[in-house]
C-alpha cells in the first residue's frame, strides 16, 4: 500500500543511556544531520525495553520502532543487552501475530562513539519504514 | 568528565609546572597558567564564537588533518568545556604580521594616541568572536597567571609523544603522500573525528582499497630506541577489524610485524578473531623500502616475508606507520624541577622497575601511565589507581568528607505543579527552533503552571531563573528543555538539591544535541519533534516520584585474602592509610611465589627475590596490619560495607569488614606429560629451575650443564586449554637463559612470539642474543620435539625464520609453564561471593579499561593474578590499585545508595526466582517470609538500576524506580497525543 503524499513515518526509538543515547548525542556534537521523524525514549539499559513498551508504541500509532543498546560484550550492566535480545524476540513474535511487517521493528547496537552510525541507522530505518507506508495498526489508531 | 565534576578535584588546564620546592607531605608547586582568553566562569560552550571567527588555525588534536578556527574547543569532550584562543592564529594578536610591520603599527598607534587622548590603542583588529559571544566570556586582557599549590604528594602522568617518523627516511613519512601514522589513522577512524570514522587516502580523500600497517616504527631497535612500544600490535589489529567492518570498499589490510605481542588479558583471542575473520593478513617482515608511483599515488612496499622466505612487492593505497611512544619533550625538564630522575631514553625513571610501577626516585612523587615508557590502557589505569593509593599515605591526615549540610526539604506534595524552562543556548537552539512557540506549547500541557525561556539555562542567571520559578509557583516538578541530560542533568539536579527540591523530580528534554544540532535542514520537522519531546518530558515529569538517597553503614576495615606479593602490597597500602586490615594466608608463611626457594632473581634488575620480599614483609609488619597465617576464609556473607567473613584455622572467628580484596594468586600449568615431562628425568619446569638456582645452579648427574633448551608457551596460547598469554614466561625464560649463558651453558629458546614487553625486558632479550643464546621461532601449530629415551638428549624443531630444522643438544629441558586460575579457590569464591568468572577461568574485572580491579560485586576487588596472568611489577601495581579503590569505600562511615533502583512488590511476587537468575549483580534474592512462601527482595546496596529485572518479571512485581512502566508509557502516549497550540 502506498503512502499518501507528504506523509512522514512516526518512529519511536528506545535507547539505553550509556551507548545508544550517547551515540545520538555524539551525532549532535559532530552535527551529523539525519532524518527528524523519530522520537527518542531513554532508559538506563536496553534490558529495560520490555515488549509492552514497544507494543504500546505501535498501538498508539508508531509506524516503526527501533530498539537500541550497547554492542554485545560492551553492556554497562554486563549482559543486559543479551536480555534485550530475548525480549526483542518475544516482541517480534507478537508483532507478527498483529500482522506487522518485520521491518517495522528493528534492533541495533550503537556505541557512544558511533554518532555517524547512529545517523546512518536512523536514515536507513526511516527510509525503510517510509517505503512500507503507514502501519496497519497506526491507521486504526488515528 | 567524572574528574572534571568531582568536588575534590581542581582541574588546571593550559598550564605547566615551573618550580617545585618543599618535601614529601609538604610540597610547594608553582604553576603557570597560560591565558585562554576565554573566561571559564562565563563560557557556556555554545560555539557561537567559532562560527563568527574568520581565521583558521592548525589542529593538534586531529593531527593537522582538519583545520580548526583560531578560537576553538580542543575536542568535543574536553574538560573544561571552555573554548580557547590560539594566539598564533588569532588576528587580534597580530602574530601574522612580520616584526617590521608590527613595529610600524605600534609607532602609528603611539602617534595617534599622542594627538588624540581618546584614541584607544587596545582596539581589536578583528573581535568578531567578542561581539558574537552572548555571555561576555571573551577577554583579550587575560594575562599568564602563576599560582603556588601546596600539596602532600605529586603524581606525574604526562604520557608520551609520538615518535617522529620523519627521522626514518625508509618509510617516507612526510615525503610520500599516502603514508600516515597510526595516530592520524585513529583520528580518521574515530566516529567524531575528521572523516567521521572513514579511512581515506590523504592525496585524494578516496577510500583506499589496500592498506598496509608497518609495526615497530621507532621501536625495538629502530631510530635508536630498543624498547617495545607495547600497544601497537593490538592497536593495528583493532584498527584492521574496525576498517573492515566499516568500509567494505577496503579489500585488504596487511600488517607487517616482527612478533605479535598480544600479551594482555583476552588479547590473543582478539588476534585470533582477526585471523579467522580474515580482517588482516599477517606478514612477518620489515619494509626495505617504500616507493611512490606518481601516476596514481599508490605505494609499492618491498619487504621480505621472513616466514615464507620470499621477497614481496605489495602495492597499496595507504601505508600506516605504527609509531612508537617516545618520551615527552618536557619530561627531562619536569623531572629536573621535581628532583626525580629520567632513564636513558628520557622517560621518568622508576625507583625499582622490578617491583614498583609507580614510585619515582623521590619519596612522595609518583608516576603512572606512559610517562615511564609505553603502557596499554588497562595497565595505565591500574597504575594510576596504584599511584593514588601510595600518594594517600602522604595525605591521610587531611582526608576530607564530602557531605555538606543539606537544606530542609521543600514540601512537594500534592498534584503535579510543573514548571518548564526552555533554553535558547544562544543560537544553538533558538537559531533553528521557535522557542516562544515551545514555551506556549509547554504552558498548554496539563499540570504545567509556569513556562519560561532563558538564553542559557545552565549559566548562573539561568540557574537563578530556575530557583525563582520554583519559589514563585511552588513547583513540585521541573522540566528543562535544553541539551543532553548526560552532561547537564547533574548541574540542574545540584541547583535543585540546594533549594531542598528533590532532584529526582527533574526531567530534561534534549532539544539541542538530538534536535536542533542534527535537523538543521528540516526546521519544520525539527520544531514538531521538539514539541513532541517537550510533551513527552512533561508527561513523564507528571509521574516522577521523589526518591531519597539511602545510606548503608560501612565497617571501615578490609580483608585481604592471600599473602603473596599482591596481598602483601594491598594490605600494606591500606594499613599505612590507617585502615584496620586483616591479611589471611592459608599456608604458614607469607610471600607466595616470591618465597624461597621458588624464585631466585627478578628481571630486569637481577635482585634476589627473597631480599625484595623481606623488605615488603618488613614494611607490612610495620604498617600495623593484622597478619593471620595458617588461616582460611571459609565463608562470606553480607554486602558492600558490611561483610562478615568466617575465618578458620590458627584463628577461628567471624570478622566484620567493609571491603574485600582477593589476592590468592594463580596456579602454574601442569605440563601433563608434554615434552616428556615426568618421563624424562631432565625435563623440568621453569619453577624447578628457579629452585635449582638456590642449590647452586642446575646440574646433570652431578656435573655442570653444557647445554639447555627452553620451551615457551607450555600451557599458554593453547586453543585446547588456556588460550591466553601468560605474560611472565618470555621475560622469565630470557632471564634464565641469560643467567645460564653467563656460566658458559649453550642455551636455545624455542618460542612462538617473543613477548618481552615489560620494562627493561626487550633490552634483556637483546643482551641474551648478544650473549649467544639461540632463539628458534616455532612455526604456528607445530611444537618442538624432545628426543631421548630415559632422559632428554636433544631438542629438534623447524626454525620458521631460517626455514630449516634445528637440532640442539640439551642436558636440560626447561618448560616455561603458563598460569591458570587457581583451583579450587576460584570456583569456591565464585560460589561464595558470586564474582563472575571469565571464559579464561580467571575472575572477570568490571571493565578492562575503566575498572580493572573492581568486580561486578560492589566492595570486592581483585589484586594480582586472580584476575589473569601478570608479572610481579604488574601484580604489585594492581594490588595498590585495589587498595586505592577499597580506601575510597572505607573513607566514609556510610555508603550512599542510588535510590533509582528496582523494588519488589511482595504481594505480587510469586517467588519464581527469575530475577535472581538474570541479575549479574546478585541484587535480588529470595526470602522466605512465612513457611513455604518465598518472595524476591532487591538489595539496594547491590542493585545498579538497569531495570532489566522489572522488564523480565513475569508477574510484573518489580518496579524500576525512575524508569517505571507508567513513566515510560506516559511518554509514548504523549508522543502521539494530538498537538495543541
Amino acid at each position: 500500500m502506498s503512502a499518501p503524499e507528504g506523509w512522514n513515518p512516526r518512529i519511536v526509538v528506545f535507547a539505553c543511556n550509556w551507548c545508544s543515547y550517547a551515540g545520538a548525542d555524539t551525532a549532535g556534537v559532530s552535527r551529523i544531520q539525519h532524518q527528524p521523524h523519530f522520537r527518542m525514549i531513554r532508559v538506563m539499559c536496553s534490558g529495560r525495553i520490555q515488549p509492552g513498551f514497544v507494543l504500546r508504541a505501535f498501538e498508539k500509532g508508531a509506524d516503526g520502532v527501533l530498539v537500541s543498546g550497547c554492542h554485545i560484550g560492551d553492556c554497562h550492566y554486563l549482559f543486559g543487552n543479551e536480555r534485550a535480545v530475548e525480549q526483542f524476540e518475544k516482541t517480534r513474535a507478537v508483532t507478527r501475530i498483529l500482522g506487522l511487517e518485520d521491518e517495522r521493528l528493528r534492533l541495533e547496537w550503537i556505541s557512544a562513539a558511533e554518532g555517524a552510525r547512529f545517523a546512518q541507522v536512523i536514515d536507513q530505518f526511516t527510509e525503510r519504514v517510509r517505503a512500507l507506508g503507514p502501519s496497519p495498526l497506526a491507521r486504526e489508531a488515528r | 568528565m567524572d574528574a572534571g565534576r568531582h568536588p575534590l578535584i581542581d582541574v588546571v588546564t593550559n598550564a605547566q609546572v615551573v618550580a617545585c620546592s618543599g618535601e614529601p607531605g609538604a610540597f610547594r608547586v608553582r604553576v603557570r597558567k597560560r591565558p585562554r582568553y576565554v573566561r571559564e566562569d562565563r563560557c557556556v560552550a555554545c560555539g557561537l564564537c567559532v562560527e563568527a571567527c574568520p581565521q583558521v588555525g592548525g589542529n593538534e588534536f586531529d593531527m593537522g588533518i582538519k583545520a580548526r578556527k583560531a578560537i576553538y574547543r580542543p575536542f568535543p569532550q574536553s574538560v573544561p568545556a571552555t573554548y580557547v584562543v590560539d594566539p598564533d592564529a588569532c588576528l587580534n594578536f597580530l602574530n601574522f604580521l612580520t616584526p617590521k610591520q608590527r613595529d610600524r603599527l605600534e609607532r602609528i598607534r603611539a602617534i595617534k594616541a599622542r594627538k588624540d587622548p581618546a584614541y584607544r590603542t587596545d582596539f581589536l583588529v578583528c573581535g568578531h568572536c567578542v561581539s558574537a559571544c552572548e555571555v561576555q566570556a571573551i577577554d583579550f586582557d587575560m594575562q599568564p597567571e602563576e599560582t603556588d599549590l601546596e600539596v602532600g604528594a605529586i603524581l606525574v602522568a604526562t604520557g608520551f609523544q609520538e615518535f617522529d617518523a620523519r627521522s626514518l627516511r625508509t618509510y617516507g613519512y612526510g615525503r610520500l603522500p599516502n603514508v600516515v601514522t597510526s595516530l592520524e589513522l585513529e583520528r580518521m577512524l574515530n566516529a567524531s573525528g575528521v572523516t567521521q570514522g572513514h579511512v581515506v587516502r590523504p592525496s585524494d580523500l578516496r577510500t583506499p582499497r589496500r592498506i598496509l600497517f608497518v609495526q615497530c616504527v621507532g621501536a625495538r631497535g629502530e631510530g635508536g630506541r630498543p624498547y617495545c612500544s607495547r600497544f601497537c600490535c593490538m592497536n593495528a589489529v583493532k584498527d584492521s577489524l574496525l576498517i573492515r567492518q566499516h568500509d567494505p570498499a577496503v579489500e585488504e589490510v596487511t600488517i607487517l610485524y616482527t612478533d605479535m605481542r598480544a600479551f594482555g588479558k583476552g588479547f590473543d583471542d582478539f588476534v585470533e578473531r582477526a585471523r579467522s575473520e580474515e580482517s588482516a593478513i599477517f606478514l612477518r617482515g620489515r619494509p626495505a623500502t617504500i616507493r611512490h608511483d606518481p601516476t596514481d599515488d599508490t605505494l609499492e612496499v618491498f619487504v621480505e616475508d621472513t616466514l615464507a622466505h620470499e621477497p614481496r612487492r605489495i602495492r597499496v593505497d595507504l601505508v600506516v606507520l605504527s609509531v612508537a611512544a617516545a618520551p615527552n619533550e618536557g619530561a627531562v625538564e619536569l623531572a629536573r624541577m621535581l628532583g626525580i630522575e629520567t632513564d636513558a631514553y628520557g622517560f621518568i625513571a622508576r625507583r625499582d622497575p622490578a617491583v614498583s610501577a609507580v614510585e619515582t626516585c623521590r619519596e612522595g612523587i609518583f608516576v603512572a601511565g606512559s610517562a615511564v615508557g609505553p603502557q596499554v590502557i588497562p595497565d595505565s589505569v591500574a597504575q594510576a589507581s596504584a599511584a593514588a593509593a601510595r600518594a594517600a599515605r602522604f595525605l591521610s591526615a587531611e582526608r576530607v568528607t564530602l557531605d555538606p549540610e543539606p537544606p530542609p526539604p521543600l514540601d512537594l506534595s500534592g498534584p503535579p505543579r510543573i514548571g518548564v524552562l526552555v533554553c535558547h543556548c544562544g543560537i544553538n537552539i533558538a537559531g533553528l527552533l521557535d522557542v516562544s512557540n515551545l514555551v506556549d506549547h509547554a504552558a498548554a500541557q496539563p499540570g504545567v503552571v509556569a513556562a519560561v525561556d532563558d538564553a542559557f539555562a545552565c549559566s548562573s542567571t539561568g540557574q537563578e531563573t530556575l530557583a525563582r520559578l520554583v519559589a514563585e509557583h511552588r513547583l513540585n516538578r521541573v522540566v528543562v528543555a535544553a541539551c543532553t541530560p548526560r552532561t547537564h542533568e547533574p548541574i540542574f539536579r545540584e541547583t535543585l538539591a540546594r533549594l531542598g527540591f528533590n532532584p529526582y523530580l527533574l526531567e530534561m528534554v534534549n532539544i539541542r544535541d538530538q534536535c536542533s544540532w542534527v535537523h538543521a535542514h528540516h526546521p519544520t520537522e525539527a520544531q514538531e519533534k521538539a514539541r513532541a519531546l517537550l510533551r513527552m518530558g512533561i508527561a513523564r515529569a507528571g509521574h516522577l516520584e521523589p526518591l531519597e538517597e539511602g545510606r548503608a553503614p560501612v565497617t571501615r576495615s578490609a580483608l585481604v585474602i592471600g599473602g603473596g606479593i599482591a596481598g602483601i602490597q594491598a594490605a600494606t597500602d591500606l594499613a599505612e592509610q590507617g585502615f584496620p586490615v586483616t591479611l589471611v594466608e592459608r599456608s604458614s608463611e607469607l610471600g607466595g611465589r616470591l618465597a624461597a626457594p621458588r624464585l631466585w632473581h627478578l628481571y630486569p634488575t637481577d635482585r634476589p627475590a627473597v631480599e625484595v620480599l623481606a623488605r615488603k614483609v618488613e614494611r607490612l609488619r610495620a604498617s600495623g596490619a593484622r597478619i593471620l597465617t595458617d588461616t582460611e576464609v571459609t565463608g562470606i556473607v553480607g554486602c558492600v560495607g558490611s561483610f562478615q567473613a568466617t575465618l578458620q584455622g590458627a584463628v577461628t572467628e567471624i570478622l566484620p569488614v567493609g571491603a574485600i580484596i582477593l589476592a590468592f594468586g594463580a596456579d602454574l600449568a601442569d605440563p601433563a606429560g608434554a615434552y616428556g615431562h615426568g618421563r624424562l628425568s631432565n625435563v623440568i619446569t621453569s619453577e624447578d629451575l628457579e629452585r635449582a638456582f638456590f642449590e647452586g645452579g642446575p646440574r646433570v648427574e652431578g656435573k655442570p650443564l653444557r647445554s639447555a633448551a627452553f620451551v615457551l608457551c607450555v600451557g599458554s596460547r593453547d586453543p585446547e586449554g588456556f588460550s591466553g598469554c601468560s605474560r611472565y614466561c618470555c621475560p622469565t625464560a630470557v632471564k634464565q637463559a641469560l643467567a645460564l649463558a653467563r656460566q658458559g651453558v649453550d642455551c636455545t629458546v624455542f618460542y612462538r612470539d617473543m613477548r618481552t614487553v615489560s620494562s627493561g625486558a626487550e633490552e634483556m632479550y637483546r643482551e641474551a642474543r648478544g650473549a649467544g643464546v639461540l632463539f628458534v621461532r616455532v612455526p604456528s601449530g607445530s611444537h618442538a620435539q624432545v628426543l631421548g629415551e630415559t632422559r632428554a638428549e636433544r631438542v629438534r624443531c623447524r626454525d620458521e625464520l631460517l626455514d630449516r630444522v634445528i637440532e640442539v643438544p640439551a642436558d636440560l629441558v626447561v618448560l616455561s609453564v603458563g598460569m591458570r586460575a587457581r583451583q579450587p579457590e576460584t570456583a569456591r569464591f565464585h560460589d561464595i561471593l558470586k564474582i563472575t568468572v571469565g571464559l579464561d577461568g580467571f575472575f572477570l574485572e568490571r571493565h578492562p579499561e575503566l575498572a580493572p580491579v573492581e568486580t561486578a560485586v560492589e566492595g570486592v576487588f581483585l589484586a594480582g593474578t586472580v584476575q589473569g596472568p601478570k608479572d610481579i611489577v604488574d601484580s604489585v601495581a594492581q594490588a595498590s590499585a585495589a587498595a586505592a579503590k577499597a580506601s575510597v569505600l572505607l573513607a566514609h562511615d556510610q555508603v550512599r545508595l542510588d535510590p533509582a533502583v528496582s523494588v519488589v512488590d511482595p504481594d505480587r511476587c510469586r517467588g519464581c526466582g527469575q530475577c535472581v537468575e538474570i541479575c549479574q549483580f546478585h541484587a535480588p534474592a529470595l526470602k522466605e517470609i512465612e513457611p513455604g512462601t518465598w518472595v524476591a527482595e532487591v538489595n539496594p546496596s547491590l542493585c545498579k538500576g538497569c531495570g532489566t529485572c522489572a522488564s523480565w518479571c513475569p508477574s510484573g512485581a518489580i518496579t524500576a524506580r525512575h524508569f517505571t512502566n507508567r513513566q515510560v508509557e506516559a511518554m509514548v502516549d504523549a508522543l502521539f497525543a494530538e498537538a495543541s497550540p
